[in-house]
């Protein structure tokens, strides 16, 4: 009969056991996640560079464009787009870009300036909403496998708040993949647009005289908006590499802990079975004694 | 044989062609236009509707909704908003665009009303 120490030890084994399975289980999913969203990051990039390129292009031949989303303003309201995760469970991921935020919503309150949170993902909305902060609007249920009509509905939100004057400035909060083990928390100031590397250095490509269709007003009037869903989208899909290496990194850690956790009771498990028998033969012997000194008295 | 140049079709979410052509037909919004070798530089926006590609007797068909289209060195890239492949003929690369305009539209609409 199995004493109460050694019956709650090999309980607790179980449990570990069954937690570990849990946690294998997440490694995996995530594991496999991560292909895919490096994947859909690496199939984004041609777009946002021919892009880039496109604007880069327009803004030198027309000279000095004006266009409403480049211009800068006076920066009274900044509107904060902070992109988070729905689930936890993910290590740092969600911790790190909200305390870049925040720390950089304390440095705005400093300056006098006003605040206006839009927030992707539900971990941000709860941290945000707990600690009393007014929601512009929130995100939800985007972060695991982002579509590109998921960027659009965030950057209409952000244009229209932009071009109704209700926000100055829009800045956004992301995790940066840099590798599988290296993910940043990283601020990119995304209104007013800041026309792509117009910089003098590469004055050598002469302005290239375009013919266009319709005029370039226009033009910029479409592709300008085109710009900002185009980097909200690479940093959702970035955000969402992030999530599943950190959840991944995070659940293998879990699943390492519980192996050891095991090992170290099944230990403690044996040497109270020992222990255990080790009495029970002593009992015997010690019986068997006071028996035979019984009989040969 | 006709000189080539180099066509991108991409669209956000993956680049949907890339490779060498001899002509391209596409829809901007002022109106068709075709394209040989050495066009001149064109900043165009695009319309609705198909995309072909020519290269060497093979022929693309492309359902194209919205984005733009670049001429500059013999480089022809179209950033679309949304684009597909057709298997078919060119009424329906056409079909496939109008769908994916609705689909646009559609989405839209959730948006709004979500």
């Amino acid at each position: 009969m199995a004493s109460a120490e050694l019956r709650q030890i090999r309980r607790r084994i179980s449990s570990v056991n069954s937690t570990k399975k849990i946690t294998r289980a997440m490694e995996l999913i995530a594991a496999s996640r991560i292909v895919k969203a490096q994947q859909r990051v690496k199939q984004s990039i041609p777009y946002a560079e021919k892009l880039t390129e496109v604007i880069r292009n327009v803004a030198r031949a027309s000279g000095g464009v004006a266009h409403p989303l480049l211009e800068r303003r006076d920066v009274k309201t900044v509107g904060m787009l902070v992109i988070s995760s729905d689930r936890g469970l993910a290590g740092a991921y969600n911790a790190n870009v909200i305390r870049m935020a925040e720390a950089a919503m304390i440095e705005h309150g400093r300056e006098d300036r006003e605040l206006k949170l839009f927030l992707v993902g539900k971990k941000g909305q709860t941290y945000f909403r707990f600690r009393g902060y007014h929601i512009e609007r929130a995100f939800l249920g985007v972060t695991d496998a982002p579509s590109y009509g998921d960027a659009r509905a965030v950057a209409n939100t952000l244009l229209e708040a932009f071009a109704t004057g209700e926000v100055d400035a829009v800045e956004a909060y992301y995790t940066r993949y840099v590798s599988a083990l290296n993910q940043q928390a990283t601020r990119y100031r995304l209104l007013p647009v800041e026309p792509p590397g117009v910089e003098g250095a590469e004055e050598e490509a002469a302005t290239v005289a375009y013919t266009y269709e319709p005029s370039p007003g226009e033009i910029l009037d479409r592709i300008l908006p085109r710009y900002v869903e185009a980097a909200i989208f690479g940093m959702l899909l970035e955000s969402s590499a992030s999530e599943h290496a950190s959840r991944q990194r995070a659940m293998k850690a879990a699943t390492d802990n519980a192996t050891e956790l095991v090992k170290i009771l099944t230990r403690v498990a044996n040497q109270a079975r020992q222990a255990e028998i080790t009495t029970e033969i002593s009992e015997i012997v010690g019986g068997a004694e006071a028996l035979a000194e019984a009989r040969g008295e | 044989m006709a000189k080539t140049f180099h066509v991108d079709v991409v669209s956000p979410e993956a680049t949907v062609w890339s490779g060498e052509a001899t002509f391209v037909v596409a829809r901007t919004v002022e109106g068709e236009i075709g394209i040989l070798a050495d066009h001149e530089p064109t900043m165009a926006a695009l319309a609705t509707g198909a995309v072909i590609i020519e290269s060497d007797g093979d022929r693309t068909l492309i359902g194209v909704h919205g984005g733009f289209l670049q001429i500059l060195d013999n480089q022809v890239t179209l950033l679309t908003d949304r684009a597909q492949i057709s298997e078919g003929g060119r009424d329906v690369a056409a079909r496939i665009a109008a769908e994916l305009q609705e689909l646009e539209e559609a989405e839209e609409e959730l948006e709004a009303e979500g």
